[in-house]
């Protein structure tokens, strides 16, 4: 559950349109320690891939990605 | 940097060398006709952002490498070895290029600068120094198709939520997105957001055409990245898509740079013709409504101007049916100065949005396009780009310009008679 882990950096992505929610989780990821957690709440359907790919083809980690009534919230782990 | 380096470097200006690019570099007379062209060298008199000078950095390794003059005295031929300096400069400068081409249109000499920056951006990537930020955006779009057993069902789950908005905007319950159709007339490729995907659902069905939803993306970062091969991979993903449907045609969004790659680039890089068209997804919409197929009204009665993207204009060459949709929308249309071929770059093209450390640049450099919104008088500034969009909407913030911009599927749906969109607007 989210609500037991540490998130080191809120990202309000809502009204974003794709890909920007991959562009600012990418460019906030040095903004977090290596271990850190960014949780980033995007309104955009295209988020849902655009971030997990993202995310793996970066080698970091995606630690939960799910819907929440209109919103998409991800839990993303710097890894290196 | 040691000789194998500069062996590498000098490897990829080698490989890309040919009879244009030569010319090119050989020819230009440095008459700086071209800095008057440049909507970010008119902005900031920056010597950094002067199409010669881009192109001069490259020029300069040329000459030291590719002829004997630059190669026996090259402080007397301004030739150069590729520093680190070098690449500094170069990267400042390709990077925050927009590829506009503005500055081909008005040389004497037709010199393409964004080709020679495309090669600059070769170098640079060679040399470890390409944006890292459009790298990440195109290895993450490789990744999805490379491993999309991964990413199917989430996919699919989103066009079927917006489905689900299409069936209560057209008021149809039947109404669908396709996916995967074999034998449909069209494949459409949107954005990877509900907002390319919903309008032209609504149009598609209103129009009654047979066509099919692209399980990706046309974005291409690939391409603003610099790397052709990763280029060719991101768009190989919805024409080899496109190739086992058996679809007719296939129709590019509201996107600049993915019409120019699908219709322009893509057969250059896969050395392939295409078994179907393609075309611009407003070149479709404007031929439903001059045939009937497509009822709108002319409901727009504040002032609406057009700007066109460099990619879907001057490179692309689609001028008039936008502007035959838009005065099909609107009473007052007002066309921005200088326009068609001449328009000036809105600053938000080349993949420059995603590079943060450029954003105040790229605000900066939006200078001619405030001046002409403004000239205008419009209420309403339409663009088929998401990145002018994006840019403009930008301008529009800094600036205080006080104008709504809007895709043009978005102003063609509004004039649709939708009763969707009439029960929202009915309920506000």
């Amino acid at each position: 559950m989210s609500d037991d882990i540490k998130v080191d950096l809120e990202l309000d992505l809502k009204g974003l349109l794709c890909p920007l929610p991959m562009v600012r989780v990418s460019q906030n990821i040095t903004n977090v320690p290596v271990g850190g957690v960014i949780r980033a709440v995007a309104t955009d359907p295209g988020a849902m891939a655009d971030i997990p790919a993202w995310a793996q083809s970066t080698g970091n980690e995606i630690m939960s990605a799910g819907k929440e009534g209109s919103e998409f919230v991800f839990l993303v782990k710097r890894v290196k | 940097m040691d000789s194998q380096q500069i062996t590498t470097l000098t490897g990829v200006l080698d490989k890309k060398m040919n009879r244009q690019l030569k010319q090119y570099l050989d020819i230009c007379a440095r008459c700086a006709i071209c800095k008057d062209a440049c909507h970010q060298y008119v902005a900031t008199g920056d010597f950094t952002y002067l199409p010669a000078r881009r192109a001069e950095l490259i020029r300069q390794i040329y000459k030291k490498y590719f002829t004997k003059t630059g190669e026996f005295v090259p402080a007397l031929y301004e030739a150069r070895d590729p520093d680190e300096n070098l690449l500094d400069e170069l990267y400042e400068s390709t990077y925050a290029c927009t590829g506009c081409r503005r500055c081909m249109y008005y040389c004497p000499f037709s010199i393409d600068t964004a080709w020679i920056l495309s090669v600059a951006k070769a170098i640079l990537i060679a040399a470890g120094r390409g944006n890292e930020m459009l790298g990440q955006l195109a290895d993450a779009a490789i990744f999805k198709s490379d491993n999309f057993d991964m990413f199917r069902d989430v996919i699919v789950s989103g066009f079927k939520d917006i489905e689900a908005e299409l069936k209560e905007l057209t008021g149809d319950p039947s109404a669908e997105i396709p996916v995967d159709k074999k034998g449909a007339d069209i494949l459409y490729v949107a954005l990877a957001g509900a907002h390319s995907i919903l309008p032209a659902a609504a149009i598609f069905h209103e129009a009654g055409t047979s066509w099919t939803l692209s399980m990706f993306e046309s974005a291409n970062y690939g391409f603003f990245f610099g790397d052709a091969e990763k280029a060719r991979k991101i768009a190989d993903r919805f024409m080899d898509e496109a190739v086992r449907l058996g679809v007719k045609e296939v129709v590019i969004t509201e996107c600049g740079h993915a019409y120019r790659v699908a219709n322009i680039f893509h057969e250059a890089w896969t050395g392939k013709k295409h078994p179907f068209k393609v075309r611009h997804i407003l070149e479709v919409i404007d031929e439903y409504i001059k045939d009937g197929r497509l009822k709108v009204s002319r409901c727009i009665d504040v002032p609406v101007s057009y700007h066109d993207p460099c990619q879907v204009g001057r490179n692309g060459g689609i001028f008039e049916q936008p502007r035959d949709i838009v005065r099909a929308l609107a009473t007052d249309f007002r066309d921005m100065t200088p326009n068609r071929e001449q328009q000036w770059c809105c600053g938000g093209g080349g993949g420059i949005v995603a590079i943060s450390e450029m954003d105040a640049f790229r605000l900066k450099s939006g200078k001619k396009k405030v001046e002409q919104i403004r000239a205008t008088g419009a209420k309403i500034v339409a663009s088929p780009c998401e990145n002018c969009r994006l840019q403009m909407e930008g301008l529009n913030e800094t600036e205080d310009l006080g104008v709504r911009i809007a895709a043009i599927m978005d102003l063609v749906i509004e004039c649709m008679d939708l009763p969707g969109r009439k029960q929202a607007a009915e309920g506000a």
